[in-house]
């Protein structure tokens, strides 16, 4: 017989158990239920980014399809005010009432038996509008006597936000010399492949909305806010979810409409996001203008960072983050990874007359990334040391932490020299340069970029109190459960929509256990079987969820060793947890299979010790103290080829060394940097949300608005560092949105060094369309 | 208030993972809605209706198809291969199993799609295939949560294995 230990599941590459039903067909995405009774929604949307509705006139619609009009629902709204002082509160009407705000804004909404129905109903409504004068950009709404988009507000700034360091003068008086600019991203957005899809119906006085979301607990709370009703009137059930990367981590008015219409027509109502309207009313992200100066010595020592951060953030503060979440999280990590302190900022969340600004992968930090990753390039250039040697100068290092940034986030540990050090190795980095470099001086336009970067990750509730938003997202909850056959349910306020949450949650909760993942299942999105929790975003769950999980997981197995201890007659000491069950340590022969031992609490309270119980759950919730996060780096480098001709720009190769701390599946750690790299490379290269001078929305098919496909994406290789992080349980960090936050700094640096033969220029834009590459081009030319 | 005239349909037949279905439809409707809604296979997703993201492929005799672009009553009589005719049991077919094995996909949207183009590909091209092959075959398709290299990694070891 052999002697049993307790198993390792933490950092098992392990294929996901949620696979087969994805690769089967039998993947649950609301838009493949059905209910008897069902009827399909359509939207009327508005095509003016800025009009008064003077009228609707729905007479032409035929019998039978039911419409709604703002008039019906305007005492709802969709309401997210900021605890900070002076912000001017934008509530998002269900339908608009009275006045448009941007192009895509629902006005009407009919309901018939058939969507194609639907469809050529919706087309029936006639609205007459008068258009006012649209704000499309932060220099015009913020511009002296521009229309106010929200006529009730002194201006259209949501609210100024400001910091400066203590030390900030005279850090600048310690620099030298100092390189500028102002650094734009675009606007664009996580675009999952499953768009939005709501199906809403009453059951037994309960309104059901089934609604692909990542936070199906706030979306109840915002539908019952709403509607004024109770919460535990609302049932909210986000099923399989079809990627969200932010864009559905929000609450939207089409949520509203369906549990306001299925409650008024008394049957289910199911509506489906086609693609044109995501681009239109899926909330946008991204974009993000920044002006600064980077201070620093002869040495390439930063001293100092000046920044403004102007944030374009659409018509209407979101649910649940307001209209400030992007600004702040930029002004709190601008530093970076970097050591200096001397920090003056000021934010600027701006309202126009554009679709509502939410999150996306990363929030903020790619943009950070870019300007203070191109600003570093620079001053490496401006002295004339290398780009990897000047990031090493100034590295936070290891004997720093905790640090506190100069924006006053606490980095809890990492590996941030040595991540340069291992991808200087493993890269070849000395060669390559020069390898390049020689290409160059034969004519090819080949080049090298590089960034690195601090991910906050699993922040909960010091953050987002400092945050200013009405709920603070502070713990997350786990509720474990044996039944009497000894396998394991778990049930997790998280979602889980392609993170592969289902798998890891079972590998860390339970490994504490020894129950082995065939006999785990996760259970999560539905608000009458979890419990109240934020849900999955800002790269937390695993941390927050996982660790909730694993308490959980302890608190069962104190009280399977009191049994089993009791059953065996040994001490719960000498107890083993295992795949079999559990053994006397050395006496394999005296083994209780996990079965067993279930049945007996349940089924055989007459076998067990004095005042233990015969239940086998518990539940735990987990906020990750102190409330900061925990901090993942990583460092990407990237090589392009770019085409002189026609601007296009292949990407040649790309590495990451990134440190999550311990990781918990390696094969997801890697699936998840390999997906937010290809969405960066989609920001560095091609996404892009334009906009007429009207606002009107000119990207609305795959065709304008386009993503990386496998022939744009290249082979993407990563290694690994794990610093565990001193704080989290089982000193593992959040990752999940990482991957997307470097690659336009990556591809901006490699392309500015691919053109540096033919001349001098500074790329501080992106994406890097061949219309812009090729303005580029022209600029070096020019300054040769 | 006017009615809205009934409209017309013609009575097809399609044998879908090798059973016939005869259903009547609509001279407009899509034969990603008659798979998906009249017969009831959920499995062939709809990412855009524009033909640009290749969620809804599936097999129309052998042969690759948008089903979001095609009228269902332009493939009348025609064989059809979805998502759920992939593997005949309950097992998963090697593709399938190399899919999960490589983690080749993470919400699955775009799963079933790559599947069906992953099959046409390595049924019609003699392997082991080539990263770039591999690439170009599935360029039609987007995934927007694996970076594509899970599904590269995945196509290629299914090559491999099936040239032996
Ligand atoms: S849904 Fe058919 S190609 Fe996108
Ligand atoms: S796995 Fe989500 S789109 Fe491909």
């Amino acid at each position: 017989m052999t002697t049993f230990h307790e198993p390792r599941f933490v950092g098992a590459r392990v294929a996901r158990v949620e696979d087969p039903r994805f690769l089967t067909g039998q993947g649950r995405y609301v838009s493949n239920q059905v209910v008897a009774g069902m009827r399909h929604a359509r939207f009327v949307r508005s095509p003016f980014a800025h009009a008064r509705i003077v009228s609707v006139d729905t007479s032409a619609v035929p019998s039978g399809v039911a419409v709604f009009t703002g008039e019906d629902w305007a005492s709802y709204a969709i309401e997210c005010t900021s605890r900070y002082e002076g912000f001017q509160s934008a509530a998002m009407p269900v339908l608009a009432v009275g006045k448009v705000r941007y192009v895509g804004e629902p006005v009407a909404m009919v309901v018939a038996d058939d969507p194609y129905e639907a469809e050529d109903a919706a087309e029936l409504i006639l609205i007459d509008y008068d258009p006012l004068e649209p704000v499309t950009s932060i220099e015009q709404a913020l511009s002296e006597g521009a229309p106010l988009i929200h006529e009730h507000w002194t201006s259209n700034l949501y609210v100024p936000r400001a910091y400066t360091s203590p030390d900030y003068d005279e850090k600048v008086r310690e620099a030298t010399r100092t390189v500028s600019g102002r650094f734009v991203n675009s606007r664009h957005s996580g675009v999952p492949m499953e768009g939005r899809a709501v199906l809403a119906e009453v059951v037994d006085g309960e309104i059901v909305v089934r609604t692909a979301t990542q936070i199906p607990h706030l979306i109840r709370t915002a539908i019952a806010n709403a509607l004024g009703i109770s919460e535990n009137s609302v049932r909210v059930i986000s099923p399989d979810v079809g990627g969200g990367f932010g864009v559905k981590a929000q609450a939207y008015p089409e949520e509203v409409a369906c549990a306001l219409a299925a409650r008024s027509l008394g049957a289910p109502v199911k509506w489906i996001e086609d693609r044109r309207e995501h681009f239109l009313a899926s909330h946008h992200s991204r974009q993000h203008v920044h002006d600064a100066t980077l201070h620093f010595d002869d040495e390439g020592r930063i001293r100092a960072l000046t920044a403004a951060v102007y944030v374009d953030m659409g018509a209407y503060s979101v649910f649940p983050w307001t209209s400030t979440m992007d600004t702040g999280m930029a002004m709190g990590i601008l530093p970076g990874p970097y050591r200096f302190t001397g920090y003056k900022v000021n934010g600027f969340p701006t309202c126009t007359n554009k679709t509502p600004y939410g999150a996306y992968r990363g929030v903020s930090r790619p943009a950070a990334c870019f300007t203070i990753e191109r600003l570093v390039d620079w001053m490496a250039r401006d002295r004339g040391i290398d780009r990897l040697e000047a990031r090493r100068r100034n590295l936070v290092r290891k004997d720093d932490y905790p640090w506190t940034n100069a924006g006053g986030l606490v980095y809890d540990g990492g590996s941030l020299e040595e991540s340069i050090d291992v991808m200087r190795e493993w890269i070849g980095y000395d060669d390559l340069v020069q390898r390049l470099a020689e290409e160059r001086r034969r004519g090819r336009l080949v080049g090298l970029g590089m960034a690195i970067f601090t991910e906050q990750s699993a922040h909960t509730t010091e953050e987002f109190k400092k945050r200013g938003v009405p709920i603070v997202f502070g713990y997350e909850t786990a509720t474990l459960r044996l039944d009497s056959t000894g396998n394991l349910t778990i049930a997790t306020s998280i979602h889980n929509h392609g993170q592969g949450l289902e798998t890891t949650l079972a590998q860390f909760a339970g490994e504490v256990l020894g129950i082995p993942l065939e006999r785990i299942k996760v259970v999560f999105g539905d608000t009458n079987q979890v419990a109240y929790g934020a849900g999955t975003f800002a790269s937390r769950s695993a941390v927050l969820a996982g660790g909730a999980a694993r308490l959980a997981a302890t608190d069962l197995r104190e009280k399977l060793a009191r049994v089993a201890a009791h059953l065996l007659e040994v001490s719960e000491a000498d107890l083993v947890f295992h795949e079999e069950g559990v053994s006397v340590v050395g006496s394999p022969e005296s083994t209780i299979s996990m079965a067993e031992l279930c049945r007996i609490i349940y089924q055989r309270p007459d076998l067990l010790p004095e005042g233990v119980t015969p239940t086998l759950e518990a539940t735990r919730t987990y906020d990750a103290p102190p409330g900061t996060g925990t901090y993942t780096n990583a460092f990407h480098v990237g090589t392009v080829e770019v085409d002189e001709h026609t601007g296009v720009v292949n990407i040649t190769g790309y590495w990451v060394v990134e440190d999550c701390g311990v990781m918990i599946n390696p094969l997801v750690v890697e699936g998840q940097i390999h997906g937010g790299v290809a969405q960066g490379i989609g920001s560095a290269l091609f996404e892009e949300m334009v906009y007429d001078e009207d606002g009107q929305l000119l990207t609305t098919t795959f065709m304008d608005y386009l993503l990386p496909t496998a022939l744009d994406v290249p082979h993407i290789a990563t290694r690994h560092l794990e610093t565990p992080s001193p704080n989290t349980i089982g000193g593992i960090k959040g990752m999940g949105e990482g991957g997307a936050i470097a690659p336009a700094a990556v591809i901006a640096g490699a392309v500015e060094d691919a053109l540096s033969e033919i001349g001098p220029v500074w790329i501080s834009e992106v994406p890097l369309t061949p219309e812009r590459v090729l303005r580029y081009i022209r600029q070096a030319k020019e300054n040769r | 208030m006017k009615e809205v005239a009934a409209e017309s349909r013609t009575e097809i037949t399609l044998t879908v993972n090798g059973v016939a279905h005869t259903v009547q439809v609509s001279p407009r409707r899509l034969l990603a809605d008659v798979l998906r809604d009249d017969i009831g296979l959920k499995g062939t997703n709809l990412g855009c209706e524009h033909g640009y993201c290749g969620a809804c492929t599936v097999l129309v005799d052998g042969e690759t198809v948008r089903s979001c672009l095609t009228l269902a009553v332009a493939v009348d009589g025609a064989d059809i291969t979805t998502v759920e005719g992939l593997s005949g049991s309950d097992e998963l077919n090697d593709l399938q199993r190399a899919f999960q094995e490589a983690h080749a996909l993470q919400c699955g949207f775009c799963t079933p799609g790559f599947l069906i183009t992953a099959t046409e590909l390595l049924d019609s091209t003699e392997g082991p295939l080539t990263e770039q092959q591999i690439r170009e075959a599935i360029a039609g398709n987007i995934c927007r949560c694996t970076g594509y290299v899970h599904i590269v990694e995945a196509i290629r070891r299914v090559s491999e294995a099936r040239a032996g």
